[in-house]
């Protein structure tokens, strides 16, 4: 809002230079974000919270710098005036609608002449970011800055009837108003209407046909206050904001609408011309003052802010301020400009903002007890390290994707009947209305912005939440996980020679070193028939047996969606499952005291023999028998070889050729007996 | 001096000299190889079972009593001499051949190692960790909750009345079910004091969500830090301590803090808090330029704060009479952004991999 340096002293004196009274302003609150030169004044802008309407006006802004400078508001004692009674009155106002209106006041003035404004007005308005229009309209502006009370002006002689009603709208009136736009009005808008239509939208905007024309010769001045959700409402629903919508929309002060139509008839008499007639005040709906009861408000004053100041001083900061304290009584009566002011500790930053926040002692709360991370905090910190020392980046995605990546992606967060999508109402990205189910779409669109940067080779990852089920009043769940995406080669910190292209198993081994990292067993790999990945190239992963997630190679489908032409192997998991699963505790074994003896076996085996049923039948009950691990497979010609290496071992002795011979020999008919397969010779 | 010993004499005299003349310098690889050959044949033939020193031993037997002695002392010596004169060759050709080998297999140091690339962490994360540490050192808990939330949590129980702008849907995402995604971490004070009760010290850090369209200085996702503390005795005195603390603890022990009133419907009374530039110390220059991170204010305004409103208290059970407690929380990619001199917020969420490589 802007407040012009010279308007504000004609509301109180003061000799603050434009520049401390930013700083004065600034310090109780109200926020001066710059001060500007405009023709010979100067322009504060301030940026205004939500809670302060009162200071949508120069008179508040005033009253604000008045505590500091201990000095009184310029403002004359309002004239006593009686009101047309209110047997006459009704033939001229009539307010219909008294819940929407709590009071309507109007003066007629006759003999007006519509024209250009003085210059000093026309600067004024300037100063404030206002434009002339002419010298009616410039002061019914004026006086809305100055005393922060809207008003309008009606050419009564353009009132059919001569008259106003205040009513609600009838569903499908129309009005054309100011702004030459016609709207169309139902039965909750509250209007300002003559004996026949609605001719203005009561507190947002006049209609273009009653309003002041340069042939007006008697004005009718509306100086009310409405009720502020219903203004809101109206402003909302038609879709126009004003100043006046504004002010009404947060609250004005209903006492001082006299005093506002009072200085703009004085102005209108003064500068257009007119005799100023009638004053009609209807005054349905009494607002009741806010009784804000503090026993001790120093003590207050202290408890919440640790500062001092003395009973005498509160009070002085509060009746500047127009929270007057009863006479001998613990109540203080919030003033009819102030809807902010209901309990105690609203007075108690009323006395601390201008007290000072600056001399609020800066100290540390006593020790308490000890902190704490959250309960798997470090151990997702060591997951981002060891990855980031695989050389994973971590991504963070908008957790709100495309629709059209539903049904696309086998989700491993769906482990349940309950399993609904979450939607957005609407969205600010185009077609981002799903809260994510997995984050998988989120990190490929990563991956094709990359390589659109000729970034070919990538390793990423994302920890965070998804979103999944939920309805029927229900909160939808929030999974976390665990999600990485790679493509090319592995790369070099200080080379450009690309290293050995990643596979498949570079995606498991991110996996595994998660695991590893975490100290929880081994996942186990199993083939997959996940949609979002390549049949063969896929395999669901399982921690102590609870399905985790997949990865695998991204399908061919997805991949061309994303304009990928690269193999990118992908894999999402449950952080929870990696997090719930127990670390494998440490058992120390006694380092072996007599040498080992190892055998490699190869077997020949067809394309979709699995490993794992090698490596799981390679076993038997003799304790000498010391595990197996892979050497390698071979394929060529269709023809795939398997390599393990059979370990065998004692604690208390060298084994003899026949002893190691025995032991071997069983592991073998193990191996043929479950899986049917021979040593190749 | 026996006769025999006598003979060998300066037939051996030769082979030492010999030995001892061998010069190393600038001999090649293969040069000094076969020296090395020719050395350990020269210790055979001296040295060995055949060798002549061997048969005198042997003749020994043949010597008679009373020369015995001076006989043996004699091969001794002689034996010394020769060993110490072969040792001493074969050393020094190993020590030059050791030279030599090393030599072939100099590289040049100032390659780059082979080193896999690093990957990084986010830079939302490196400073969300700094700070949780900073304030689990402080005695605080961190906390988290969920991100889509209930009209309660993110709304009444926060004091935020029915027709506060915030509440309309053109500020807060809306769900189908009428469920709100977090428009801030406050919520997470709410459920925190309703699990926990009180006394409470919680740092709560996490995604919330606005329906704000993404530019330079504006996602409809960023993150926030909220920060509750709630005792007896309590004042606002221990919010401005608390948060000079921490920003000291983050910026240097020069930082000044500075709070100005403000307004939030959770807390009273409210303030906002700004800290002394960590570029230009608050003078608003920075090598003789205006200062970027403070647009030449010397201040950073970074958060909102205050007092927790009576009716939070209250809707979390705690008796505002007996306690009292302050709140702060602020945004974490606009402080990233300043640290780093970001100038698009936006690029957070692009995660192109020449902006996160930048952060470890």
């Amino acid at each position: 809002m802007n407040i012009s340096y010279n308007l504000l002293k004609d509301l109180i004196d003061f000799d603050l230079s434009p520049d401390e009274t930013a700083k004065a302003l600034t310090r109780v609150g109200l926020a001066v974000e710059g001060v500007h030169t405009v023709g010979g004044d100067f322009v504060l802008d301030i940026d205004l919270t939500s809670n302060r309407p009162d200071c949508l006006s120069h008179l508040g802004v005033a009253r604000e710098l008045s505590i500091s400078l201990d000095r009184e508001l310029k403002l004359r004692p309002v004239e006593a005036e009686m009101p047309m009674p209110p047997v006459l009155a009704g033939d001229v106002v009539r307010v219909d609608a008294s819940d929407l209106c709590h009071r309507f006041t109007a003066r007629i003035i006759r003999g007006v002449k519509v024209g250009p404004s003085p210059q000093w007005l026309v600067e004024r308005l300037e100063s404030i970011g206002e434009r002339s229009i002419n010298n009616v309209a410039d002061i019914t502006n004026y006086v809305m800055h100055e005393l922060g009370q809207p008003m309008h002006s009606f050419d009564l002689d353009k009132l059919s009837g001569n008259r106003i009603v205040v009513r609600r709208a009838a569903d499908g009136e129309k009005i054309t108003t100011l702004d030459e736009v016609e709207r169309e009005l139902d039965s909750s808008m509250l209007m300002i209407c003559d004996a026949e239509k609605p001719v203005a939208v009561a507190g947002v905007m006049g209609g273009i046909e009653s309003g002041i024309s340069d042939e007006t010769t008697n004005v009718l001045l509306e100086v009310a206050y409405f009720d502020r959700a219903s203004i809101r409402a109206t402003s909302r629903n038609l879709g126009l904001a004003t100043e006046a919508s504004y002010r009404f929309e947060r609250g004005v002060d209903i006492d001082n609408l006299k005093r506002a139509s009072d200085r703009a008839v004085e102005l209108i008499c003064e500068l257009a011309g007119g005799e100023k007639g009638e004053f009609i005040d209807i005054y349905p709906t009494h607002q009741t003052a806010t009784i804000v009861v503090s026993n001790d408000i120093s003590a207050s004053v202290k408890r919440l802010t640790g500062l001092n100041v003395d009973e005498v001083e509160c009070d002085r900061i509060l009746t500047r301020l127009g929270i007057a304290r009863q006479p001998d009584s613990n109540e203080y009566k919030s003033p009819s400009w102030r809807h902010d002011i209901a309990i105690e500790e609203d007075l108690v930053e009323e006395v601390a903002r201008h007290f000072g926040y600056e001399n609020i002692e800066s100290e540390l709360p006593p020790a308490y007890g000890a902190g704490e991370y959250l309960p798997s905090e470090d151990r997702i910190r060591s997951v981002r390290s060891a990855l980031s020392a695989l050389g994973f980046s971590e991504a963070m995605t908008y957790s709100f994707i495309d629709v059209e990546h539903d049904d696309k992606f086998d989700l491993v967060t769906v482990q349940d009947s309950n399993s609904g999508f979450v939607t957005l109402k609407d969205a600010v990205i185009e077609g981002a209305v799903r809260m994510r189910p997995t984050m998988l779409p989120g990190l490929l669109d990563a991956v094709r912005l990359n390589l659109n940067y000729q970034r070919r080779n990538l390793k990423l990852f994302e920890i965070g939440k998804a979103f999944i089920g939920g309805g029927n009043g229900q909160l939808p769940s929030e999974p976390r996980l665990l999600t990485i995406a790679l493509t090319g080669s592995e790369v070099f910190a200080s080379t450009v020679a690309d290293g050995r292209g990643q596979d498949l198993f570079d995606a498991k081994a991110a996996f595994e070193t998660v695991a590893s990292t975490l100290g929880i067993s081994m996942p186990e790999f199993r083939s997959s028939a996940a949609k979002h990945l390549t049949a063969g190239r896929a395999a669901d992963v399982y921690v102590d047996g609870v399905l985790a997630g997949s990865v695998g190679r991204l399908h061919d489908s997805i991949a061309s969606n994303y304009k990928l032409k690269r193999d990118v192997f992908v894999g999402e998991l449950l952080l929870d499952v990696l997090l719930s699963a127990s670390p494998e505790s440490v058992v120390y074994k006694p380092l072996p005291r007599f040498p080992g003896v190892s055998r490699d076996v190869t077997f020949a085996v067809d394309r979709n023999f699995q490993y794992s049923s090698l490596a799981a039948a390679a076993t038997t009950d003799d304790t000498l028998f010391d595990g197996s691990k892979l050497v390698g497979t071979f394929e060529r010609d269709g023809e795939r070889t398997i390599t393990i290496r059979l370990n065998y071992r004692s604690d208390d002795r060298t084994l003899t050729d026949n002893e190691v011979e025995a032991v071997h020999n069983t592991v073998l008919a193990n191996i043929q007996h479950s899986l049917g397969l021979s040593p190749k010779a | 001096m026996d006769t025999n010993t006598e003979q060998l004499k300066p037939l051996i005299a030769d082979e030492i000299a010999a030995l001892s003349s061998i010069n190393v310098d600038g001999l090649s690889l293969d040069e000094c190889e076969a020296k090395r050959r020719e050395v350990a044949d020269t210790r055979i033939r001296l040295l060995g079972k055949k060798s002549e020193l061997a048969n005198l031993k042997k003749s020994i037997g043949a010597i008679t009593a009373e020369d015995r002695a001076a006989f043996a002392q004699n091969v001794q010596s002689l034996e010394r001499e020769i060993t110490e004169a072969i040792e001493s060759a074969e050393s020094s050709l190993d020590r030059k051949l050791a030279d030599l080998k090393n030599e072939a297999e100099r590289v040049d140091v100032t390659l780059p190692g082979r080193r896999i690339a690093p990957g990084s962490h986010h830079p939302i994360t490196v400073l969300r960790q700094r700070i949780e540490d900073i304030f689990v050192s402080m005695g605080y808990t961190i906390e988290d909750d969920r991100e889509i939330e209930t009209d309660y949590y993110n709304f009444d129980a926060l004091n935020i009345p029915e027709n506060h702008p915030a509440r309309e849907s053109q500020d807060t995402f809306y769900t189908t079910d009428g469920f709100a995604l977090r428009s801030q971490t406050s919520t997470v004070q709410i459920r925190a004091m309703e699990r926990r009760g009180v006394p409470i010290r919680i740092l709560a850090p996490g995604k919330v969500f606005r329906r704000d369209t993404p530019d330079m200085t504006h996602t409809p996702m960023f993150h926030q830090l909220e920060g509750l503390c709630v005792d007896k005795g309590i004042t606002m005195a221990h919010l401005k301590g608390t948060v000079t603390e921490w920003l000291k603890r983050l910026f240097g022990p020069d930082t000044v803090t500075r709070f100005r009133p403000s307004y939030f419907p959770f807390t009273e009374p409210s303030a906002e808090f700004d800290f002394s530039c960590f570029k230009c110390n608050g003078t608003g220059e920075f090598e003789g330029d205006r200062c970027r991170p403070c647009k030449g204010s010397g201040w950073i305004e970074l958060g909102g704060s205050g007092m927790v409103h009576p009716n939070v208290l209250r809707a979390c059970g705690v008796d505002p009479t007996v306690y009292s407690g302050f709140a702060f929380g602020f945004g974490l990619e606009r402080m990233t952004a300043m640290m780093y001199n970001i100038d698009d917020i936006r690029h957070m969420f692009e995660n192109d991999v020449r902006f996160l490589e930048q952060f470890r």
